[in-house]
């Protein structure tokens, strides 16, 4: 769980704590009290349910000594594979993260009993998230990967799977860590190049959507239900305009776009709209043509995405200087302090909405998952198609472990990485990383059992709620997924500045801005090359 | 030198023998040909003509050190006392050449090639295409133009630096102390004056200036959402930031202006503002110039307030070619084109830089 979450549910539970301390609920205490005072009692016998015990909900950050026991704890599929001893003269190079402490932090911790079971030895190789994507990226354009196995996120798969650098997946590996429970859309194609398995998933992301229930209902000054779809979400920011918001008594504001870049990650935003209109359910494929790779960016579905943020701007439905609004001030300054009613991001707005000192909205927040579009375009037909059409957008795959080529060569190596790899990534181990404070999102179908969160001392109702969009966004069937292909943010970067003009009214209308932007697409694709491109897209997606 | 300089540097007259003579130039030459060939045969090896199987350019840089030792220890072989006193600089020099020049010639190959990083192919030589990509590249223009407002601004900041100048320089109280508070911004780091004004005091929902003038009565203050009003904030920020550095340069050349030279024209019956204008800003004019010109080398570097606050926004209005090229090689490691766009801009810095200086040569010239 990554730590602002963790926070978050922890300081969630103390409030309805408090809550239920008042005067009114004594009689209530006195019927549950019996059943509360057994919840542990309920708690699930096994492994498991004595890992979330580590060092137990609430009771302060774990430490180096918690992580090394859950390791020890979880060393059983580890055993069952290699013998004690097997891996003696092994050293191995792990490169990977130190944000906030966590990511390389915990896998030390994990990877310390392992260690001393297996007799290999792992040489950490930390690196601040600034530094991580040109150090990977210099590393893979001059030929000198200097280490085994590396913590990645799955957008990099094209620029290391797609160039032979990683080492396929063995069998074993994916019996261990069972790859099955993984939610459906971190199933295969993510993690795979041509057909070959690379990937062991500790994480998962997506845009979720928020919105102000304060501001829908009978009576409500946005309407009497929450907007489904994007042509609705237009409407009712339109509608908003000139009202009071209930909450703040400032203007009222619908749907909040960053209208400002946020080094390529800000083109997710946009894609949050595009995705309801041009991810076809019957088209894996919805920002270029598998066959030629030409943007689809240009195309009538993507035009209608730019079209509703110029409409909005047009008619004056955002606050003053979102022109200057990134996705980090409209997530955090705006929405979670009171300006506007709907918004899309990853998961951070819901747990930050109740605990951050400087939201006001956490009694007034509801999630969804990504508004759909009244009709569909099909890039095949070349025609809109007037049914209802729903895309969650994956923005980012999450975080996953993957084994170097370096290793290819010495069989007995390449089973300790690998082994080392499938115990940060095994189905135990990842429920408790999912609970405590890790850097990690839950990604398996097993972490949303709220029974076991409920066993472990979490409150089941903020669990549900908050844990509930970020189910139904991951298994959704026609969920929009990042296509995996090199250099994908810099066609994201590119996206970014030429939108940034089309904002400021420098293009004549959202065709234009679309145009502008697939001419920059095509320079990239024929920069690093279209025929790759083709190939490694079309592996992406599974094709 | 002349044969007087040598008597008085010279402690012992060398009588070089034609043998000694002969074994110094063997040792440039044999170990300046040792250099090429080693260097020739990485290149080979590593443009795959041959296979010897280098792995990495050390060879060729421990060849060039071999050299560079025997080029040192050659001076004092052939030269004698002369070439002692050559190696006070010698080795300066070659660590220079090797750390500046090389690099400079490693990135003229990289300008002239298509290197993304993320294509499969590496690097490749494309001639001109990187010349003509950025003649037709309007955000390589448009950070150009801005770049020639955000220099002019250094007109309006010499003006007030001046001011500043000579307040602190006359008899008012408490003087150190605005010395040191005015000193202040230019201790902070662009990167937080950016965070503190730029994103917290100028905000435009929470920040206490936008607060203010919302007290005032102006509807919705925002600092950055028109193009003309963001670059204005921009230049703003910046000269708060830098202003002190050009007024201290100008407070320092104030105080070495000799006290009589006013009294004098005091005497002769010059007004404050005569003697300013005739007196005290000619004499300032060299330091004035040195000051306008080492601002220019810094805003030409301008790179970190704009990143930070409108990431060259709204619509590249803001946009430095710093911060151009910082988007160019970072978000989109296109490595070839960034490195041209960077060299290309040095050159026309030298170019500017050198007729400036001499343009303002002569005219401080017939000042005097």
């Amino acid at each position: 769980m990554k730590v602002e979450h963790y926070n978050a549910v922890v300081r969630a539970q103390m409030n309805r704590r408090r809550l239920l301390q008042g005067a009114a609920s004594v009689g209530a205490m006195a019927a549950v009290g019996g059943l509360a005072t057994m919840r542990p009692a309920h708690a699930q016998a096994g492994l498991r349910a004595e890992i979330l015990k580590i060092p137990g909900v609430g009771t302060g950050s774990p430490t180096d000594a918690d992580w090394q026991k859950v390791g020890e704890l979880c060393l059983g599929p580890t055993k069952e594979r290699v013998a004690e001893g097997e891996f003696e003269g092994v050293e191995l190079t792990f490169m990977g993260l130190n944000n906030q402490n966590l990511h390389n932090f915990l896998f030390r911790g994990f990877l310390k009993p392992w260690e001393a079971y297996t007799g290999a030895k792992i040489n950490w190789v930390d690196l601040a998230q600034a530094d991580y994507n040109p150090r990977l990226q210099q590393a893979i354009a001059t030929g000198t990967v200097d280490f085994d196995i590396i913590e990645m996120g799955a957008p990099f798969e094209g620029d290391t799977a797609g160039k032979g650098l990683l080492d396929e997946m063995p069998g074993w590996v994916e019996e261990q860590i069972e790859a099955d429970d993984l939610v459906g859309y971190l199933q295969p194609p993510v993690g795979t190049w041509d057909g070959k398995k690379y990937r062991i998933t500790i994480d998962g992301d997506c845009h979720t959507f928020s919105y102000r229930t304060d501001y829908f209902g009978d009576g409500a000054i946005g309407g009497p239900s929450v907007p489904k779809t994007w042509q609705e979400v237009n409407a009712v920011s339109k509608a908003l305009i000139g009202k009071e918001d209930p909450l703040t008594g400032l203007p009222a504001h619908g749907y909040l776009d960053p209208l400002k870049g946020w080094g390529g990650f800000g083109f997710y935003f946009l894609e949050n709209r595009a995705a309801a209109y041009a991810k076809h359910p019957d088209d894996p494929a919805w920002l270029f043509d598998p066959d030629t790779m030409k943007p689809r960016v240009n195309n009538p579905a993507w035009v209608q995405a730019i079209q509703d943020v110029l409409d909005l701007i047009e008619a004056g439905a955002y606050p003053a200087d979102q022109i200057n609004a990134d996705p980090g001030t409209t997530g955090f300054q705006q929405f979670l302090a009171g300006t506007g009613s709907m918004l899309m991001w990853w998961g951070d707005i819901g747990s930050n909405a109740r605990t951050s000192d400087t939201s006001v909205v956490g009694d007034v927040v509801g999630f969804g998952i990504n508004p759909g579009s009244d009709r569909v375009y099909n890039s095949q037909t070349g025609s809109w198609e007037d049914t209802y059409n729903e895309a969650p957008n994956m923005a980012y795959l999450g975080w996953g472990v993957y084994v170097t080529k370096r290793v290819s060569g010495d069989e007995k190596k390449r089973k300790a990485a690998w082994s080392a790899a499938a115990h940060l990534g095994g189905k135990d181990i990842s429920l408790w990383m999912s609970a405590y404070p890790s850097g990690f999102q839950p990604y398996r179908n097993s972490h949303f059992q709220y029974d076991e969160w409920e066993a472990a001392g979490y409150d089941r109702a903020f669990i549900e709620d908050y844990l509930g969009s970020n189910a139904d966004s991951y298994n959704h069937p026609n969920a929009a997924i990042e296509p995996r292909i090199p250099g994908i943010f810099q066609y994201y970067s590119v996206a970014e500045d030429e939108l940034a003009k089309g904002y400021a009214g420098q293009y004549g209308s959202a065709q234009e801005i679309g145009d502008a932007i697939a001419a920059a697409w095509e320079k990239i694709t024929d920069q690093i090359g279209r025929d790759s491109q083709i190939k490694l897209y079309k592996a992406s997606l599974g094709i | 030198m002349s044969a007087e300089g040598d008597r008085l540097h010279v402690v012992t007259a060398d009588d070089i023998a034609d043998s000694r003579l002969r074994f110094g130039k063997s040792l440039v030459w044999g170990s300046a040909v040792l250099m090429i060939f080693i260097a020739v045969l990485q290149t080979a090896d590593q443009n795959g003509w041959i296979d010897i199987g280098f792995t990495n350019w050390r060879p060729t840089l421990y060849a060039y050190i071999f050299w560079g030792i025997c080029l040192c220890a050659a001076q004092v072989i052939m030269r004698g006392e002369h070439g002692k006193r050559t190696l006070f600089v010698l080795p300066a020099t070659l660590f220079v050449v090797s750390m500046v020049v090389f690099p400079l010639l490693f990135g003229l190959v990289i300008a002239f090639s298509d290197w993304n990083l993320a294509s499969p192919d590496g690097r490749q030589f494309n001639g001109l295409d990187n010349v003509r990509q950025m003649w037709s590249d309007p955000f390589y223009w448009n950070a150009l133009r801005n770049m020639v407002w955000y220099t002019l601004a250094i007109i309006v900041e010499y003006a007030i630096a001046f001011g500043l100048a000579l307040l602190l320089n006359a008899e008012i109280k408490a003087r150190k102390f605005f010395r040191v508070a005015f000193l202040l911004p230019l201790m902070l780091s662009p990167v937080a004056v950016s965070w503190m004004i730029g994103k917290s005091m100028l905000e435009n929902r929470f920040g206490p200036v936008a607060r203010m003038l919302r007290e005032l009565g102006v509807d919705n203050p925002s600092f950055f959402s028109s193009p003309e009003i963001a670059q204005l904030m921009i230049m703003l920020m910046d000269a708060w930031t830098y202003i002190p550095f050009m007024m201290i340069m100008i407070l320092a050349g104030l105080q070495a202006i000799p006290r009589e030279l006013n009294e004098a024209a005091k005497v002769d019956g010059a007004g404050a503002w005569t003697q300013f204008w005739e007196v005290t800003f000619p004499l300032m004019l060299p330091v004035s110039i040195t000051a306008i010109l080492i601002r220019i080398i810094f805003k030409l570097k301008l790179a970190d307030i704009i990143i930070n606050v409108t990431a060259g926004g709204p619509g590249g209005a803001t946009d430095s070619v710093t911060s151009f090229i910082f988007r160019e090689y970072r978000d989109r490691s296109n490595v070839g084109y960034g490195t041209l766009l960077a060299i290309v801009y040095l050159v026309i810095i030298v170019v500017a830089m050198t007729i400036l200086i001499k343009v303002a040569d002569r005219w401080m010239r017939p000042r005097y």
